[in-house]
């Protein structure tokens, strides 16, 4: 594919849980690579019927302790969500790979309460 | 409430770009629907002791033992946290209408994200006491211990403990001033005054 990348996403979900997972326990975000130029952009989407907290936004540590912080204009009327996909943007040349721990604060449609998620990421170009 | 986690494994590969190839793992802590307002887990228990030592709204660190003799609600929340923050005028109503016939409300700040988001920060949260009118204490909860100690999982979450110091009600999730989990909630609590 030319001028864009291809993503395939395979997922795999083990349950380590004392009881049977819940139908709609799904992880509730997808990390996705969009190249734009001379830059890599990191695009944090939601899962249907997740909203990803804006008050404090989702951060890429790096272990070396860099911090990549995703970001988004657009916000719902109270300023508490993402409206829109957070990103965050890499250089496509940098050598290091982008590997860490990407948290970020979540809630779920109709549960009222927020809860943290973290994926461990890593990766090599 | 059963401990339960979900652990996924992403992977990810990117193709056919200048960029080359990109192979991402990844995994994934999560958790299954939350049984908003589910208490009591299993009939009354003794409430462990928490140990903080940063404490806002009071002289000095406020211990479980001092309150033996009135009902605590205990709300684990952050200032960060867009349902912690809509129930707070809920938990100020309760302080106002209820402390002086037994009641203490205490505020467990416990932070989602490492400090260098600001909510360990003390001066964040005393500007989030100032904005949301919070005049009972709040204790820091920096290290997460009372969080564990509680086997707390989501923002907000509420622990009812009586007179005797037993847990009686536990739950989780945003509600507002009048509306049906807020009396049931006051209900709770008006139930525990009552008992002797």
């Amino acid at each position: 594919m030319r001028g864009a990348a291809a993503l395939a996403l395979g997922l795999l979900a083990a349950c380590a849980a004392d009881r049977p997972r819940a139908p709609d326990a799904a992880p509730p975000l997808v990390l996705r690579t969009v190249p734009a130029g001379d830059s890599l952009r990191l695009v944090l989407d939601a899962a249907p019927g997740w909203r990803i907290n804006a008050r404090v936004k989702p951060v890429l540590e790096s272990a070396d302790g860099t911090l990549l912080r995703f970001d988004a204009t657009g916000l719902t009327p109270d300023s508490a969500y993402f409206a829109e996909p957070p990103v965050a943007v890499v250089s496509a040349r940098a050598r290091n790979p982008i590997r860490g721990t990407l948290r970020a604060s979540v809630c779920a449609a109709g549960e009222a309460v927020c809860r943290v998620v973290r994926l461990e990421v890593g990766g090599k170009r | 409430m059963p401990k339960t986690a979900l652990l996924a494994v992403l992977s990810l590969a990117l193709a056919g770009s200048a960029a080359g190839a990109l192979e991402t793992a990844a995994r994934a802590a999560a958790q299954a629907r939350v049984p908003l307002l589910e208490s009591p887990r299993s009939g009354p228990r003794p409430a462990p002791s928490w140990r903080n030592t940063s404490w806002l709204n009071a002289d000095g660190p406020i211990t479980l033992e001092s309150l033996r003799g009135r009902v605590v609600l205990l709300n684990f929340w952050v200032f960060t946290c867009y349902n912690c923050t809509n129930t707070v005028p809920s938990l100020v109503d309760f302080d106002s209408k209820y402390r002086d016939q037994g009641l203490t409300v205490i505020g467990i700040h416990t932070p989602e994200f490492p400090p260098y988001a600001g909510e360990h920060d003390k001066a964040n949260v005393v500007r989030a006491l100032e904005k949301y009118h919070i005049a009972y204490p709040v204790a820091q909860d920096n290290d997460d211990r009372t969080w564990n100690l509680y086997g707390i999982r989501y923002w907000p979450s509420f622990v009812l403990i009586d007179r005797k110091g037993r847990i009686r009600y536990e739950g989780a999730g945003e509600f507002h001033v009048g509306d049906a989990d807020y009396r049931l909630w006051e209900g709770r609590i008006r139930e525990l005054l009552a008992e002797r």
